[in-house]
């Protein structure tokens, strides 16, 4: 497809969760499974902000409004996230990596700037809006299709999240709120689907090498796409970098039919779906009202820091870079491959770090979830959530050997399934090396001149899966030789 | 020379901007709305060239007019505050609401309520700037207000800072009080969707057509929107920095607690009741020379020194405990000094620093050293209401022995015989 011919205007915005405790409070930026102890019903008006003569009907109905349901833990938050303290000083250390990333994108920090309130009306932020500021403009990141600019690089506050949500009210939980987000942003200017997979994957180089918070749901990329005669479409939280391509192709597929069949082209804010469709979740609004945040003072960012950080910059690693580490680590280089085009960089350290050889983890995050999909006729995403969050209980039972590698694909089979197997209550049960070995001398002095082959049969038939197949083979081995 | 306000375009050193000035408290800088609206600051050596291109549209705030409805009147008393003042979008200068029309805009609910029948604004001030004068001034206005037919009662909204202080001047000044005087305010501004004041300004509309003839305030119960408490003037004391709850009722239980549909539930009944025969008399008037001291360990008995020369006709000092300070047995004893102060003519009396609870100067010898010089306990009388119920005392040509008399003996409930156990931190 001839892209230019097209008019395609692209440009990519990426969200990323720093590692540090909130922005402009000192309560960990973590998020909990276990019951809040804290609930808190609000209530926000919607006629703040506008402008002129306000229609009365309209304000009553405001008024009537939304019931916001906070939820939070008097451990893990404070006074700050719930609005009623004011934000304290802008955290430092946040600051630090914001700006280590703005210099790594080749960015100009700015000398001052300002901490910004921007109107939101969902209730996603206790305070009726959400805490920005400008850190650097004016960057550029290199992909193999030449260089891309970066527009700005802001600093956020993340909203709350979203629990429940009924006619009447929706309940949020605080422990999102506050948690600092870089927000990169290109300028319109990617040339096509492919260069804006590249610019994603270049700068999520560039983000890994400093200090961010890894896993689901810590980076959400957003596309903005347009084409001539077609209206720009806003499209929210592309899961991983290898499906923006789609994405966007199939976004100017959908605008290109519409042009076609003579309808208008709307404007609108779109969802990603995981299968590389959208869908619309609202037409694109107005530019957000900013105004100042008047309880904290100015920003300066003083030379000294910025030398200082240019100074200590960390090295950015390459794909190449990683391969090699992957493959030094004993992982075979297609398996490498895998890994990283899958973006499953952050989840495979972590599984390791768990003591899970490098090779298992890659079936278990990569391999294991493609082939039940395929063997059980079930839609991947589907298999991914199940497996994910049964992955933390899996790892453990494996990690207290309740388990076996063999078992693994089995059982995550079963769990996708919708077979319930509570994983806590398996025994732990370890058959000593002796104990295997007194059942074996047993056996050939009952069976004796049996084949190898025949011994292992009747072996596994007793064990079935307590043990693993190669370990009972290797014992055999030994005792048969002698 | 470019102004705040204007349109302007900057070329630097480095880059070239384009944005809307803004007015900026450092004089080396500029402060700069970009399009995207985000705000930066330019160090003026920097500026290679400044050209203005026009000049900024201002954002007018919403304002609502009184909704002509078959609806009880009440009349709105504006006096500055949070509750009063809104941020100026474009430049980012927190500004008074140009009309006080505005304020209604951000509790619309208020108007299916009541018929919003004159709105008063007889100064905009934050309310640690207040003086005296100020209450007296409000007082005034509430008597002319409450006296009309046409009003079944008063709002007056005010800063946070202070309003306990005008809560009780306005239970002293306004006599023989006959409908419902709320005094109500935001913690949150109102530019966020957050601000307390619409619950506030809903529940206090609600209260003002209560059958309570008293002087309260209303603000919320807890950091939930959901329900307000209605406090009495004399007893309500600001708690808390921040938060939205901030006003708690003192040694006493709220009188009402007013939720958003206007259901009021009496909590404690010790309150008159609403009678429109009776006509308000206004008592305002307040003497000067009267200070509110706080005693702590180590505090220098000579400070009553600059007291008695500067001629002070009253103190209330802020004693520790049941009510003590270092006497005889302490290397700093202030009784020589407090009985110097009481012979110049000086009216002494401690209220509680401990805020909860009631004074007892027999329990310890202390205090009955210090009783015995004459300084007058005054109960469970919170010590903000003590200076203003002192101050308006002497405004008063009243002898000294009635001040004192009449300084123990309860006229707005500022001394409550009987507190309930449940009455601690409410």
């Amino acid at each position: 497809m001839d892209y230019k011919k097209l008019g395609f205007k692209c440009g990519i915005e990426i969200h990323q969760q720093l590692d540090s405790s909130k922005l402009f409070c000192e309560c960990p930026s973590e998020l909990r499974q276990d019951k809040p102890d804290i609930i808190v019903r609000r209530k926000q008006y919607a006629a703040a902000g506008e402008t002129g003569e306000i229609d009365v009907a309209a304000a009553f109905e405001a008024a009537k409004g939304k019931e916001f349901i906070y939820e939070a833990y008097s451990d893990s938050n404070c006074l700050v996230e719930l609005d009623e303290e004011p934000p304290h000083a802008l955290n430092e250390e946040t600051l630090k990596i914001a700006l280590q990333i703005a210099l790594l994108l080749n960015a100009k920090p700015l000398t001052v700037t300002q901490v910004m309130r921007k109107t939101v009306i969902d209730g996603s932020n206790t305070s009726g809006f959400q805490r920005t500021l400008l850190v650097a403009r004016d960057g550029w990141v290199k992909t193999a299709s030449g260089k891309i600019r970066i527009a700005t690089i802001c600093l956020e506050e993340d909203a709350a999240r979203i629990i429940k949500k009924d006619k009447r009210s929706v309940t949020f939980r605080l422990d999102r709120l506050g948690i600092p987000l870089i927000e990169i942003a290109t300028t319109p200017d990617i040339k096509d689907p492919e260069q804006a997979k590249e610019v994603a994957l270049a700068i999520g180089e560039i983000l890994r090498a400093t200090k961010i918070k890894r896993g689901i749901g810590t980076i959400r990329q957003d596309v903005n796409v347009s084409i001539v005669r077609g209206a720009r479409s806003e499209i929210k939280g592309v899961q991983e970098p290898a499906l923006i391509t789609k994405t966007i192709e199939r976004e100017v597929s959908r605008q290109s039919e519409l042009i076609k069949q003579g309808k208008k082209v709307e404007p609108s804010v779109r969802k990603a779906n995981p299968d590389a469709s959208t869908a619309f979740l609202r037409p694109l609004p107005g530019a957000a009202r900013m105004y100042p945040e008047t309880d904290l003072p100015l920003v300066k960012l003083n030379r000294k820091l910025i030398i200082e950080l240019k100074r200590g910059l960390p090295k950015v690693k390459t794909r190449a870079d990683i391969l090699a580490e992957l493959k030094k680590k004993g992982l075979h280089e297609e398996l490498a491959k895998i890994v990283l085009s899958e973006s499953k960089l952050a989840q495979f350290d972590k599984l390791v770090r768990e003591k899970i050889s490098p090779t298992l983890a890659t079936k278990i995050l990569c391999l294991y979830p493609k082939e039940i999909a395929s063997h059980e006729k079930m839609p991947a995403e589907e298999v991914k959530k199940k497996i994910d969050k049964a992955l933390p209980e899996i790892i453990q039972a494996l990690k207290q050997k309740k388990i076996s590698e063999t078992e693994v694909k089995k059982i995550m089979t079963d769990l996708v399934k919708g077979k319930k197997i509570e994983l806590k209550k398996l025994k732990k049960e370890k058959i000593s090396e002796k104990e295997i070995e007194k059942t074996i001398k047993q056996l050939i002095k009952e069976k004796p001149g049996l084949s190898t082959k025949a011994y292992m049969g009747l072996l596994m038939q007793k064990y079935k899966d307590r043990i693993e197949g190669k370990k009972l083979f290797e014992i055999l081995k030994k005792l048969l030789i002698l | 020379m470019a102004k705040a306000g204007d349109i302007v375009k900057i070329k630097t050193i480095k880059e070239e901007l384009k944005g809307t000035l803004l007015p900026s408290l450092d004089p080396s800088l500029l402060l700069l709305k970009l399009e995207s609206g985000y705000n930066i600051g330019i160090s003026k050596k920097e500026v290679q060239q400044l050209r203005v291109e026009g000049k900024a549209k201002l954002e007018a705030f919403p304002s609502l007019k009184a909704k002509q409805k078959n609806l009880p009147g009440i009349s709105l008393i504006v006096t500055g505050g949070t509750i009063s003042s809104r941020l100026d979008y474009k430049t980012g200068a927190v500004k008074w609401l140009s009309k006080p029309e505005e304020l209604l805009a951000v509790a619309p609910g208020m108007l299916n309520i009541v018929n919003v029948k004159k709105i008063e604004v007889p100064f905009l001030i934050g309310s640690e700037n207040m003086v005296p004068k100020n209450w007296i001034k409000i007082a005034k206005i509430a008597a002319k207000l409450l006296n009309k037919k046409e009003n079944k009662g008063i709002i007056i909204t005010h800063g946070t800072d202070t309003l306990h202080y005008t809560a009780a001047a306005l239970s002293f000044m306004l006599k023989n009080l006959n409908k419902t005087v709320i005094l109500t305010y935001s913690q949150r501004s109102l530019d966020r969707g957050s601000s307390d004041a619409l619950l506030n300004l809903t529940c206090s509309a609600h209260a003002s057509l209560s059958d309570i003839a008293e002087v309260m305030l209303v603000g919320h119960a807890t950091s939930q929107d959901n329900y307000c408490f209605a406090m009495r003037g004399t007893k309500v004391r600001k708690m808390h920095t921040s938060r939205r709850d901030t006003f708690r009722p003192i040694n006493e239980l709220p009188i009402a607690k007013i939720d958003e549909q206007g259901k009021i539930n009496i909590i404690n009944k010790e309150f008159k009741r609403r009678d429109e025969k009776k006509r308000v008399q206004v008592d305002a008037t307040f003497s000067d020379k009267i200070a509110l001291l706080k005693y702590y360990p180590g505090a220098d008995p000579d400070i009553l020194n600059y007291y008695i020369n500067k001629r002070y006709k009253g103190i209330i000092v802020e004693m520790l405990g049941l009510g003590h300070l270092a006497t005889s047995e302490s290397e700093m004893n202030w009784l020589p000094l407090i009985k110097k102060a009481i012979n110049k003519g000086i009216i002494i009396c401690a209220a509680p620093q401990t805020i909860y609870g009631r004074l007892d100067p027999y329990v310890y010898s202390t205090g009955r050293e210090i009783q015995a010089s004459g300084v007058i306990y005054l109960e469970d009388m919170l010590p903000e209401v003590a200076y203003v119920k002192l101050g308006w005392l002497l405004g008063h040509r009243y002898s000294k022995e009635k001040i004192k008399e009449l300084m123990l003996k309860n006229i707005a409930g500022e001394l409550n015989k009987k507190i309930s156990e449940k009455a601690f931190l409410y």
